[in-house]
């Protein structure tokens, strides 16, 4: 039995510890925001925050994450109460097919967290791990321009962490 | 024998919007009797197929095409709304399920693909825009007691007298009423929302991860598969040990199905782990003998022939090169690729009480319906389609081997079936883009007319091998071998007749060309092949528009200069040019950089392309890419804006890095680590220039791929002294291949302002 939180609830899995966090979120806290693209972490699809830091879970074991907390896009925002990043997402209309995008929206938001004004050069640097099969690539670099250090009012009123 | 009938008309309609460039497609209106799949709220109105109206006001749209993120479900959202009268960012949209009011106008399939869904449907969904609000408003003018003629809509609402009503209010009435056809439509001058830079209807579920795609499905007692299958397409088994796979934990099943052998367990993962023991063998296929430079040794074989099949045959060759000042002959090579959409394979079935379901994202429903249909042995109408969000198709969703294994295993094991592919059974199991070996040689005259063209493809062929893969699914009814008859004659055709449309398109056009010939040679070793983003289009403008620079150099003549010229006939591509021309020589490249440039006319729309570019240490830099398109009214110009950067990505993916290799029949490639796919910190910035003539919309979703090989090899050439001829790009393998060369860079630049000293 592995605990660990996710989206800031207490939960426990007996999922077979080696079983990638991805599939356990997926298949078994049916959380579907997170996408599978290459099982390899080499496409950032299924990025979310472990204690914050954007990790490729893909190929992370479940076990790896014991208490330790978890965030998917689900705990990112809502249609009705989004992050900063998401609402960038939308004015910008960042998506074509929108597969990426939730991994995109954790890479960006974990780089804000650390550096909420980053340059040209740091964005690539950390958004260079997500690919964008129908190429996005230059919108999501305006909109997470756009955002730049209003995230952290933003988070700040809202009570909560930019990275959870 | 009214299945065949109906599988019949499908077919014809299918060979058009498929094939391309085929033409024997028509037309015969469905007329179904069939109920809409559409579950109706308590109250509200169902005017026609795509609209359902509650007495709340919420306007859901059932979107006949499928969204894969070119945008659909916002344009064609935007034509209906227009008419309507309602906010397109309000709009309601569901995928629509199988019915023959959904199919593509003239055609009559549910497709989505050639860039054709905002052309098919721009009168059509007007039109229904505009008489479902004229119902309202006759319900309107009975329930206030006011002529029609006092009445105005704008946003939903209903305005008379000063007062503002929800269209909600009137559905009760207009449920009574009779719905008119014909209503008239606004002049483009009234256009409120066609345009106009409206957000995207899908941007906020696609950015909280609530945009449900096929691999999101989850239903009670779902079980999930993974299949096995042979390294060598078409490859049968010989046999499988499956005993440890059964005692693996979660493993329920582990059984053969037509494509290999699927393990069936209660958890994806379980059932990938346990995939993972299985090592079957596999009988001999005819590709197992092939190899990637087998391919490229018979296609050179092929191209020496003279038996090539005649296409487009213009004037006199002889007589044109007898004529001409300046003659060049060069050869272009472009490899097999994977489409690599980022949602790999994956489908849903369940079958229950003689009736099926199934939940996948997918470019044919109708394709899909008859597929779960022909392998569960039900009838089409007992198969609901639940189409999802695609993550990705670029041509891939349309063949469909997914669906067919999850219903094998739904039938097998009586369970309903998530079945999903991995990145690298997307990559070595699919369908592909096919290599292909051109050759052109040219003539410009003494006054520079680019008047001689003689142009010949080697390759498989792209319709016939489509075919294939739909015909099951398009004939449900029809007995195996006859479907195999028939893409036999497909396949025969093109390899005997006539040179498949689809394969060759675009190599033998756009300039003003007096003697002209087109040859095509079928040299297929079998890798099954499909439609790819802008299908030949993604290769022919590649060869086509870097022969055009080669011979503007050899002629003397600026490149643009030299293209202008020699576009009297085609004004709409002629004047992308000369805008993209003007704007060039305004650009003001850093130093070290190159501009090349190229155009290219496809699916209706015309795109010229200018590519900044350095190259150091043998590594190519994109840094900039002007685009200007003229695709007629731009129904979303962001839209459009979006299309082209994605073509232009996704072009310069297959450039920099496309290429799949066969070793042994094999695929060698399995991910994204040997199957590279352009990032963030490699993308250029793009700016798109729409030149919107007022006339009715052409394509977006493919046009923009095109010109970018070549703009870029053009570029190249000025900054390397290299003329690149194979795809990838890669300057030191080209060299030594000979299929490149170099020279001493010109001097006398072309470009103005290209940065050369």
């Amino acid at each position: 039995m592995i605990e660990f939180e996710l989206n800031g609830e207490a939960v426990r899995t007996d999922d077979d510890p080696n079983t990638p966090l991805l599939w356990v979120i997926r298949d078994t806290f049916k959380l579907k925001g997170s996408k599978y693209g290459c099982g390899a972490g080499l496409c950032g699809a299924c990025t979310m925050h472990v204690d914050g830091v954007a990790s490729r879970t893909c190929t992370l074991p479940v076990a790896a994450v014991a208490n330790r907390r978890v965030t998917t896009i689900e705990g990112l925002g809502t249609p009705q109460d989004l992050h900063p990043l998401q609402a960038a997402w939308h004015e910008h209309s960042v998506p074509q097919c929108g597969y990426c995008q939730s991994g995109q929206i954790m890479s960006a938001a974990a780089l804000l967290a650390s550096n909420p004004t980053p340059s040209e050069a740091e964005i690539d640097a950390a958004m260079s791990g997500n690919i964008c099969r129908c190429g996005c690539y230059p919108r999501i670099k305006k909109a997470i321009q756009s955002v730049g250090d209003t995230s952290l009012a933003y988070n700040a009123a809202a009570g909560r962490e930019v990275n959870s | 024998m009214s299945t065949v009938n109906v599988s019949r008309r499908k077919f014809l309609g299918t060979t058009a919007v498929v094939g391309g460039g085929l033409v024997v497609g028509f037309s015969l209106s469905g007329c179904s009797r069939a109920p809409l799949p559409i579950e109706k709220t308590e109250g509200s109105l169902v005017p026609n197929a795509f609209l359902q109206i509650t007495p709340d006001n919420v306007v859901r749209f059932y979107c006949p095409r499928d969204e894969m993120g070119q945008g659909v479900t916002t344009g064609l959202g935007t034509l209906i709304c227009e008419e309507l009268d309602y906010d397109p960012v309000n709009l309601d949209v569901a995928f629509a399920g199988v019915h023959s009011d959904y199919g593509i106008p003239g055609a009559g399939i549910q497709m989505t693909g050639g860039s054709g869904s905002i052309r098919a449907h721009y009168e059509q969904l007007r039109q229904v825009g505009a008489d479902t609000r004229a119902l309202l408003v006759e319900a309107a003018a009975r329930d206030l007691g006011v002529a029609r003629e006092r009445i105005t809509t704008a946003d939903g609402h209903v305005l008379a007298d000063g007062e503002r009503h929800a269209y909600g209010r009137f559905v009760a009435t207009a449920q009574t009423l009779t719905a008119q056809e014909g209503a008239p439509l606004k002049a483009p001058s009234e256009f409120r929302y066609i345009g106009k830079e409206l957000p995207r209807i899908d941007s906020i579920a696609k950015a909280t991860g609530t945009a449900q795609f096929g691999i999101d499905v989850d239903i009670p007692g779902m079980h999930h598969a993974v299949v096995v299958r042979s390294p060598v397409a078409g490859a049968r088994l010989k046999s499988v040990d499956k005993t440890k796979a059964r005692q693996m934990p979660g493993v329920t099943h582990v059984l053969e199905i037509s494509s290999g052998v699927a393990v069936v367990a209660e958890k994806f993962w379980q059932a990938k782990t346990a995939a993972e023991t299985i090592e079957p063998e596999w009988e001999d296929a005819p590709l197992g003998a092939v190899s990637t430079q087998t391919v490229r040794d018979d296609y050179q074989a092929g191209l020496q022939t003279d038996e090539g099949l005649v296409g487009p045959e213009e004037g006199d060759l002889d007589a044109g090169f007898a004529a001409a000042e300046t003659v060049v002959e060069s050869e272009y090579w472009v490899p097999y690729l994977a489409h690599a959409p980022l949602e790999p394979m994956n489908a849903v079935v369940k079958l229950e009480n003689g009736e099926a379901d199934l939940w996948t994202g997918t470019q044919s429903p109708t394709v899909a319906q008859g597929l779960v249909a022909r392998f569960a042995g039900l009838e089409e109408e007992k198969v609901r389609v639940h189409n999802a969000y695609l993550g990705g198709g670029f041509g891939r969703r349309a063949t469909m081997t997914h669906v067919i294994e999850a219903t094998e295993l739904a039938v097998a094991t009586g369970k309903p079936i998530q079945l999903l592919w991995s990145r690298a059974d997307d990559m070595r199991h699919g369908v592909y883009r096919p290599a292909s070996l051109m050759r052109i040689k040219a003539g410009v005259d003494a006054e520079g007319h680019l008047s001689t063209w003689d142009a010949a493809r080697v390759g498989g062929n792209i319709t016939p091998d489509s075919i294939e893969n739909l015909l099951p699914g398009l004939f449900p009814g029809l007995d195996a071998s006859t479907v195999t008859w028939m893409a036999g004659l497909s396949d025969d055709l093109t390899k005997g007749w006539f040179a498949d449309p689809s394969s060759v398109e675009g190599l033998h056009a756009d300039y003003d060309f007096e003697n002209l010939r087109v040859t095509h040679t079928t040299v297929d070793h079998g890798l099954p092949l499909t439609f790819w983003r802008s299908v030949g289009h993604s290769y022919t403008a590649f060869a086509k528009e870097s022969m055009v620079d080669e011979l503007a150099e050899a002629a003397g003549v600026d490149p643009i200069e030299f293209r202008l010229s020699n576009t009297k006939n085609n004004p709409r591509l002629h004047n992308v040019i000369r805008v993209a021309g003007e704007r060039a020589s305004r650009m003001r490249p850093g130093a070290g950089h190159h501009l090349g440039f190229a155009a290219h006319h496809s699916f209706a729309t015309d795109v010229a392309q200018v590519a900044e570019v350095s190259v150091s240490s043998g590594k190519i830099r994109v840094h900039k890419v002007l685009c200007v398109v003229d695709c007629g009214t731009a129904v979303n110009p962001d839209v459009v804006r979006a299309q082209m950067e994605g073509g232009i990505m996704f072009g310069l993916t297959a450039a920099l890095y496309g290429k799949l290799e066969l070793e042994n029949g094999a695929i060698r490639e399995s991910n994204f680590h040997d199957y590279p796919i352009l990032r963030m910190d490699e993308a250029p910035e793009v700016e798109v220039v729409i030149l919107d003539n007022g006339t009715e919309p052409t394509g977006v979703g493919e046009p923009g791929l095109p010109p970018i090989a070549p703009a870029v090899a053009n570029a190249v050439y000025l900054a390397t002294g290299m003329r690149v001829r194979s795809l990838p790009f890669d300057l030191e393998a080209s060299r030594v291949e000979g299929l490149s060369q170099w020279r001493v860079p010109p001097r006398d630049p072309f470009w103005p302002h290209s940065g050369r000293v």
